[in-house]
């Protein structure tokens, strides 16, 4: 058994070096896929040797940035981490991690639908369930079937593990129950906030429990809020972690309270970030409540979080000839809307590039931008450029939502989009690009020519 | 002019974009200086009146089966009463089947539907896949349709009931006969989505016009609109197959 399991990583290993060495890119999931070949167990036994267990970060929206954000709270309290950066977030892209190595905290995030796996193969000591949203049907399939397969693998754990959920998000907080490991939750409590009423794109508005329309005191965004159920009396956990005095930025650093409950510091941990959006609030609160809950000390969260720029493509801002362009990623209806709520902070008339591509860890069906509230930005943009491998889709989709037709350009390649988009914004003024994931890949390769932007397995 | 949109679920039965159907029966009846009310139809609405149009969406299963009891209490009447007298109706996916004879589980469990399209409706056996991909149709109606479909459940249609169209690519009703959705009177039933209508603006207006002529008179005619870029995502979705 150990022999094969030192076999299976040398073999891959082996392949990983060969893969770089042949240009295939950085090999974030061969290595793994290899291993798994020869020893399914590899991963398993590997995050056994891992001296403080291992993190499991899942979630629709915000599992790169909030793996990334863990993985340099750790790294800052001494602790050598082991993480699949790169976002490979299937068993093979974290088995890959793994035989990288070495270091004595696993930190993985981790794909929806490959939850229940890697918690019966890793043995976390810590899971984070960070939201569910619908996204990707023709993929995952029904987001009550994924909760249900959440809540199955969650009760597996052992009483010394601990589950970190969102009480904001119904269906997350709703798999607490019964659990026999620790539950702590994170949530926001930050009323100025509050939408005026439900967007459309919000998906568990109806009871996880029994079914009643939820009554929400409090919409954030999707279907994350303050809500109770009239019909059971389901209601929203209590948050031992509490994000409140949120002040939003988009050019200057969004900064917010973190409560501990109960208060380990009465006065609240002050954080400021540059990641922007309510979004990015939610993912940097369940990030320190990690930390936090895995005893690493406040005074290495500020600092940390003040420093992180966010991951690759999920909001950066690349400088091209003196001009700004900001990418922030769209991959489903929440996520759009959030992103439109964040570009509508710039108060200046929006130069936008929207690329939709429908490949397979896209979604092939685009139908989801017709839930997306893009009516918001009629009348808040000076240009509009639409790209991708469904640009039609989208231009079809922005005249319905009240941009004149005339106004729309369709650019095929995202290098010419770009150079479109910056020719005429002022200098110290931003553009924005906002892709679905793998235009958001392609798009990085394009202004890899034009600017400075590391390759992401590399960074 | 103006007509009354009836939007059954729009909270739960919405699933796939299905918003988009009624933003372009919106959007294009604006467009021509008609004016479109939504009337909005959640759970425990009734619908107390025929309206000009009638949309209904997709669930998911849990949604669907929330819905059941109060889509036959409060609405099923009015439904029946509006497609006898010929308002046009859009049902897609979980909608389409709940206008059917429902849904049969593989536990034994069934939904039960309307039964106002002749189309029974049965849980996919275990070998069978969903049904998932981007599919384009040929209509009766005078043209294609282009849309995606994601479904499950596998649709048969009986003697009463017309299909709205035949595939050309993709799975339609259940993979096997070569049928989509089904038609009866101005009712359509169908599994495209993509979103349905925005995609294909011959057949939102084919909609509109049923609307109005019952409305308005047999002489109403619609302005023509420039759908260049319309048609474009008709093609690229066309090429993607």
């Amino acid at each position: 058994m150990a022999l094969r399991v030192a076999l299976a990583a040398a073999a891959g290993r082996a392949a990983g070096t060969a893969s770089r060495a042949l240009g295939r890119g950085g090999g974030t999931t061969l290595p793994g896929l290899v291993a798994r070949a020869i020893q399914p167990q590899v991963a398993g036994t590997l995050a056994r040797c891992l001296a403080h267990g291992s993190i499991l970060v899942s979630g629709t929206n915000g599992k790169t940035t909030t793996a990334r954000l863990i993985s340099a709270m750790l790294a800052a309290a001494g602790r050598r981490v082991v993480h699949n950066r790169a976002g490979a977030n299937l068993m093979t892209g974290v088995t890959t991690a793994l035989l990288d190595g070495p270091g004595d905290t696993g930190l993985f995030e981790i794909d929806e639908a490959t939850l229940p796996a890697a918690i019966a193969e890793l043995q976390p000591r810590l899971v984070v369930c960070l939201n569910l949203f619908r996204d990707q049907l023709d993929r995952y399939g029904e987001l009550n079937t994924l909760g249900s397969k959440w809540a199955a693998a969650l009760g597996q754990l052992p009483p010394q593990a601990t589950v970190l959920l969102n009480s904001d998000d119904p269906l997350v907080a709703s798999l607490g129950r019964g659990l026999a490991c620790h539950v702590v939750h994170f949530g926001l409590d930050s009323p100025e906030h509050r939408l005026p009423e439900i967007q459309h794109a919000a998906d568990s508005i109806y009871c996880p429990r029994c079914g009643t329309l939820l009554a929400f005191d409090a919409v954030y965004y999707g279907h994350l809020g303050h809500y109770g159920c009239p019909g059971c009396g389901f209601a929203r956990p209590e948050a031992e972690f509490v994000a409140t005095e949120v002040q939003l930025g988009l050019d200057r650093p969004t900064r917010f309270t973190l409560l501990p409950r109960p208060a380990a510091s009465p006065s609240g941990i002050e954080l400021a970030t540059s990641l922007p959006g309510l979004y990015n609030v939610y993912n940097v609160t369940a990030a320190a409540a990690a930390a936090l809950s895995m005893g690493i000390p406040a005074a290495a969260l500020v600092n940390t979080v003040r420093a992180f720029s966010g991951a690759f493509g999920r909001t950066e801002t690349v400088d091209i000839g003196g001009k700004r362009l900001r990418l922030l990623l769209a991959k489903n209806p929440v996520g759009f809307n959030e992103v439109i709520r964040t570009l509508l902070l710039d108060p200046e008339p929006l130069r936008l590039y929207v690329a939709l591509n429908d490949r397979t860890a896209d979604g092939e069906d685009v139908s989801w931008i017709w839930d997306v509230d893009l009516e918001q930005l009629a009348g808040h943009c000076e240009r509009v450029i639409v790209g991708g491998t469904r640009a039609e889709d989208m231009a079809v989709r922005l005249k319905y939502a009240g941009f004149a037709p005339a106004a729309l350009e369709l650019v095929r390649d995202h290098r010419q989009a770009v150079r479109q988009l910056l020719q005429g914004t002022p200098e110290g003024r931003t553009a924005y690009a906002v892709p679905t994931y793998t235009a958001m890949l392609d798009l990085r390769r394009s202004l890899a020519a034009l600017a400075a932007v590391q390759q992401f397995w590399e960074d | 002019m103006d007509l009354t949109l009836a939007w059954l679920y729009p909270d739960s039965m919405s699933i796939y974009g299905d918003r988009g159907n009624v933003i372009a029966l919106s959007r294009r009846a604006e467009w021509r200086a008609i004016d479109v009310n939504v009337w909005r139809l959640p759970k425990g609405e009734r619908l107390d009146r025929v309206p000009d149009l009638l949309m209904f969406g997709g669930g998911q299963d849990r949604e669907q089966r929330l819905i059941e009891r109060d889509f036959l209490e409060l609405k099923g009447e009015t439904v029946r009463e509006a497609v006898e007298q010929d308002v046009p109706v859009l049902a897609v996916c979980g909608g389409f089947q709940l206008l059917g004879h429902g849904y049969r589980d593989a536990d034994g469990t069934s939904i039960q539907g309307l039964g106002l399209l002749d189309a029974e409706t049965v849980a996919p056996a275990a070998k069978d896949k969903r049904c998932i991909g981007n599919i384009v149709v040929r209509t009766e109606l005078g043209g294609d349709l282009v849309g995606f479909e994601n479904h499950g459940g596998r649709t048969v249609l009986g003697p009463r009931a017309r299909p709205l169209g035949r595939v050309l690519r993709g799975y339609g009703n259940n993979g096997r006969d070569g049928t989509e959705g089904a038609r009866y009177r101005n009712c359509f039933g169908t599994y495209m989505h993509g979103s349905l209508l925005p995609k294909n603006p011959w057949f939102t207006d084919y909609l509109l016009l049923c609307a109005l002529r019952r409305k308005y008179g047999p002489e109403v005619r619609l302005e023509r609109l420039d759908d260049a870029l319309e048609l474009r995502a008709h093609e690229a979705a066309l090429s993607r197959i």
